[in-house]
C-alpha cells in the first residue's frame, strides 16, 4: 500500500502534471482552430505557421532588447493584426464562393507552405533558443517542477478562461455566437458580420501566436515547429467536435493525459500514433465529435 | 576573329596544363558534414580539425608535394542528404577521398556510395559498432573510437565507482543510439551492473519530459545516455529542471557532452562521466601543440571530433605518401596496418576491419572541465574483429 502511494506520488503525479502543462498549450492552439472553424466555417491549415510566426516574433523582440514579458504581450497583438489582414485580403476573396470549403482549405494550406519557407529563408533552418524567463524549480511534496512549466500552465488556463468568458458572457461574444448560428439573420439586425469574421479570425491567430511565445523557451524555435504541433491540435478539435470550445478544452486535456500516462508503460514515441488512433475511433463512432458546434450548443 | 584567337589560346593553355596536371593539381578531399541542424556543433569541430591540419600540411609542402583542398557539403545529419552530397562530390568535384560524416546512418550510406564509385572514405565521428563490424566496407576506414571501445573504459570505471549500479538507458532512436546502448549494456552487465530499463527517443527530440515517467518508475541509480549535440543540452537541462539527476550518476557516450555543448549545458553537466578516446589533458607534445594552435585559431577548445578529424588528415597523408599514389587500391593497401601519430598518441589502423586502435579514457566533468579518471589500453579496449566482408 505504501509502495502504491509512493508510486503515485513519485511516478504518476509528475507525469500527470507535466501532461497538463503540455495540454494547456495544446488547448490554446486548438481553441484558435475551433473558433475559426465554428464561426467562419474555415479550416485554417496555416494555424501551425501562425504559431511559428508568434515564436519568431518573440525571438526578434527579445533580440532587440525587449523583455520576454513585453514580447508575450506584444506578439499576440502583432499576430492579431496579421490575422486580420489575412482574413480581409485573402480569405474574404474566396469566402463567398460556392466551393468555400475546398478553396479556403487550399488557400490556407498554400499560405502555410509559403510562410514556412519564408521563415526558413529569413531565419535559417537551425533551431533558435529563447532563454527561459523564469528559471529554477519549485519543490512540491518532494517533487521538482520547473517554474516555467508551472507558469505556462497558469497563464494558459487564464487565457482559456478569458476566451470562454469573452465568448459566452459578453455582448460581443453573443454577437460572435449569433453570427456563427445564422449570419444572414445577424446581418439583417445591423451587425457588420464581415468585421466580426475578421476579428474572430484575428483572435484565433493571436491565440496561436501566444502559444508560440509560451512554448518557445521549452521547445525552441524552428521553421517547421508548427507542423507537428498543429496535427495534435487538429486531432483535438476533431475529437472535441469541430467548432466546440468546450470540446477543444476537454479533449485537449484528456488526450494529453492519455499520452502522458501511456508514456509510463510504452515508449513516448507511440504517443502520437495513440492520439491519431483515438481520432480514428471517434470519427468511426461519433463523427460529429464529443460536443456540438459553437452557437449550436 | 577575336573570339577565335581567344579560344585558341584557351585550348593551348589547357593542353599545356594537362601535361603537368598529375603533379601540381591539388588533392581534393570532400567533406560531407552537418553544418546545420542538431549536429551542426559537431560538424563545426570536424571542420576546424580538418582545416587546421590542412593548413599545417599545406604550409609544410602538402601531401607528396601536392597541395590539399577541402570541399565542404552540408549533410544536415540526414543520410538521404549525405548520399546526394557524396555523389555530387565524387561525380562533379571528382574528389580523391571522402570524410566528415557524423550521423552513423550517413556514414554507412556514404560508405556504400564510396564503394560504388571505387573511392575511399573515412569517418572521424560516427560511433556505431556496425560500421567496422557486420556492416564494414572495404572502402570505409574509421579513425575514431567506436561505441564498444568507449564502453570498455566507461564500464571499467563504473564497476569501481558504483559496484551496485542499476542502470537506465536512454538513446537516440537510430543506428548510433541503439549501437552505443547495446555496447555499453553488454560491457556493464559483464562487470556486474543491473539493467533497470531502456527507452529510445527520436533524433532532435524537443521535450524529454514525457520520458521521465518511465525513468522514475524504474528507479535507477545510474542513467546512461548516448544522445549528442543539442539533444544533450535539452535532455540535461530538463533533467535538472525536474530534479531527476539528484542522487543519480549520469554516464554517457563520448559524444554526449563535449566542449562544444558543455557551455550550453552549464552546471547540469557536473559529475557526468564518459568513456572517450580524447581529452585536452592527454599529456604528449603533439596534443599540447594541437590544443594551443586550435585555441589560437578558433577561440574554442578542441573536443574528440576536432582531434580525430585533425588526426585523419595525417592518416591520409601517411597513407598516400606510403603508397606514392592516390590510387584507391594502393592507398587502401597502405592504410591497412598503418601506424601514425595523433594528439591521442600513436594509432594503429587494424587491417581486418579498418578500425583504428587507441588508448581509451574515462573522463569526468568537474566544474566545467574534463578530468581523466580512468584509462584502458588500446589492446584491451578494441574487442574482437567481426568484419567478414574482406
Amino acid at each position: 500500500m505504501a509502495e502504491a502511494l509512493e508510486w503515485m506520488q513519485y511516478v504518476l503525479a509528475p507525469q500527470v502534471i507535466n501532461g497538463a502543462s503540455i495540454g494547456v498549450a495544446v488547448v490554446l492552439m486548438a481553441l484558435g482552430l475551433t473558433i475559426i472553424f465554428g464561426l467562419l466555417d474555415v479550416i485554417n491549415m496555416a494555424h501551425g505557421e501562425f504559431y511559428a510566426m508568434g515564436a519568431y516574433a518573440a525571438v526578434i523582440l527579445i533580440a532587440i532588447g525587449i523583455p520576454f514579458w513585453w514580447a508575450l504581450l506584444l506578439t499576440p497583438l502583432f499576430m492579431a493584426v496579421v490575422g486580420y489582414a489575412v482574413e480581409r485580403t485573402l480569405i474574404q476573396r474566396v469566402f463567398h464562393s460556392k466551393d468555400r470549403h475546398t478553396l479556403t482549405l487550399l488557400l490556407t494550406f498554400g499560405l502555410a507552405i509559403v510562410l514556412e519557407d519564408v521563415l526558413k529563408i529569413a531565419f535559417g533552418a537551425n533551431p533558435m533558443r529563447i532563454e527561459t524567463p523564469i528559471g529554477g524549480s519549485i519543490e512540491v511534496f518532494g517533487l521538482f517542477f520547473p517554474n516555467y512549466r508551472m507558469f505556462v500552465m497558469g497563464m494558459g488556463s487564464a487565457i482559456v478562461a478569458a476566451v470562454w468568458i469573452f465568448i459566452f458572457r459578453t455582448r460581443v461574444g453573443a454577437i460572435v455566437r449569433a453570427a456563427a448560428f445564422d449570419r444572414h439573420m445577424t446581418a439583417s439586425l445591423g451587425v457588420p458580420v464581415n468585421k466580426v469574421y475578421a476579428l474572430t479570425f484575428a483572435l484565433g491567430v493571436a491565440l496561436a501566436g501566444i502559444a508560440g511565445v509560451l512554448l518557445a523557451p521549452i521547445y525552441s524555435v524552428f521553421p517547421t515547429m508548427g507542423r507537428d504541433f498543429v496535427l495534435i491540435a487538429f486531432s483535438v478539435v476533431i475529437i472535441g467536435g469541430m467548432g466546440s470550445i468546450k470540446g477543444a478544452v476537454i479533449a485537449g486535456l484528456l488526450l494529453t493525459q492519455i499520452q502522458s500516462i501511456s508514456s509510463l508503460y510504452i515508449s513516448p514515441v507511440w504517443s502520437d500514433p495513440l492520439l491519431f488512433g483515438c481520432m480514428v475511433l471517434v470519427l468511426m463512432w461519433r463523427p460529429q465529435g464529443l460536443f456540438g458546434r459553437l452557437g449550436h450548443g | 576573329m577575336r573570339q577565335t584567337i581567344l579560344s585558341a589560346s584557351v585550348i593551348a593553355a589547357m593542353l599545356f596544363c594537362a601535361g603537368v596536371q598529375a603533379q601540381s593539381d591539388p588533392i581534393k578531399i570532400g567533406v560531407v558534414t552537418p553544418l546545420s541542424g542538431t549536429y551542426a556543433g559537431i560538424g563545426q569541430q570536424v571542420k576546424w580539425g580538418l582545416d587546421l591540419a590542412t593548413k599545417e600540411i599545406n604550409a609544410s609542402g602538402g601531401i607528396a608535394g601536392r597541395k590539399v583542398e577541402l570541399i565542404y557539403e552540408d549533410e544536415e545529419a540526414n543520410p538521404a542528404v549525405a548520399v546526394q552530397k557524396a555523389e555530387k562530390l565524387l561525380q562533379v568535384s571528382k574528389v580523391d577521398f571522402l570524410t566528415g560524416t557524423v550521423n552513423s546512418g550517413s556514414t554507412l550510406a556514404v560508405g556504400q556510395v564510396a564503394e560504388r564509385n571505387n573511392r575511399l572514405a573515412s569517418t572521424t565521428v560516427s560511433f556505431a559498432d556496425s560500421i567496422t563490424a557486420d556492416k564494414c566496407s572495404p572502402n570505409m576506414f574509421r579513425v575514431n573510437a567506436r561505441a564498444g571501445m568507449q564502453s570498455a573504459a566507461l564500464a571499467e570505471w563504473l564497476a569501481k565507482a558504483k559496484p551496485n549500479a542499476n542502470v537506465y538507458y536512454l538513446g537516440p532512436d537510430y543506428e548510433m543510439g541503439r549501437s552505443t546502448v547495446a555496447a555499453f549494456k553488454a560491457a556493464a552487465e559483464a562487470k556486474g551492473a543491473k539493467t533497470a530499463g531502456e527507452v529510445f527517443a527520436p533524433l532532435d527530440n524537443k521535450d524529454y519530459s514525457p520520458y521521465f515517467g518511465q525513468i522514475r518508475g524504474a528507479r535507477p541509480n545510474v542513467i546512461y545516455t548516448s544522445v549528442a549535440g543539442n539533444d544533450t543540452v535539452r535532455l540535461m537541462t530538463q533533467m535538472a529542471e525536474f530534479g531527476l539527476n539528484r542522487n543519480l550518476q549520469v554516464l554517457g557516450a563520448s559524444g554526449t557532452v563535449t566542449s562544444q555543448n558543455l557551455a550550453a549545458i552549464g552546471k547540469a553537466a557536473d559529475g557526468f562521466v564518459t568513456g572517450v578516446g580524447y581529452s585536452t589533458t592527454i599529456d604528449n607534445p603533439i596534443n599540447k601543440k594541437f590544443v594551443a594552435d586550435f585555441e589560437a585559431a578558433y577561440k574554442a577548445q578542441p573536443d574528440l571530433y576536432g582531434a580525430d578529424s585533425y588526426g585523419l588528415m595525417y592518416f591520409y597523408k601517411a597513407a598516400v605518401e606510403k603508397a606514392k599514389s592516390t590510387d584507391t587500391d594502393k592507398v587502401r593497401e597502405a592504410m591497412r596496418g598503418l601506424q601514425w601519430d595523433t594528439p591521442q598518441g600513436t594509432k594503429t589502423m587494424r587491417a581486418g576491419d579498418h578500425q583504428a586502435m587507441q588508448d581509451m579514457y574515462a573522463v569526468q566533468v568537474n566544474d566545467g572541465k574534463f578530468v581523466i579518471v580512468g584509462k584502458v589500453d588500446a589492446d584491451a579496449a578494441i574487442g574482437p574483429d567481426t568484419c567478414t566482408k574482406f
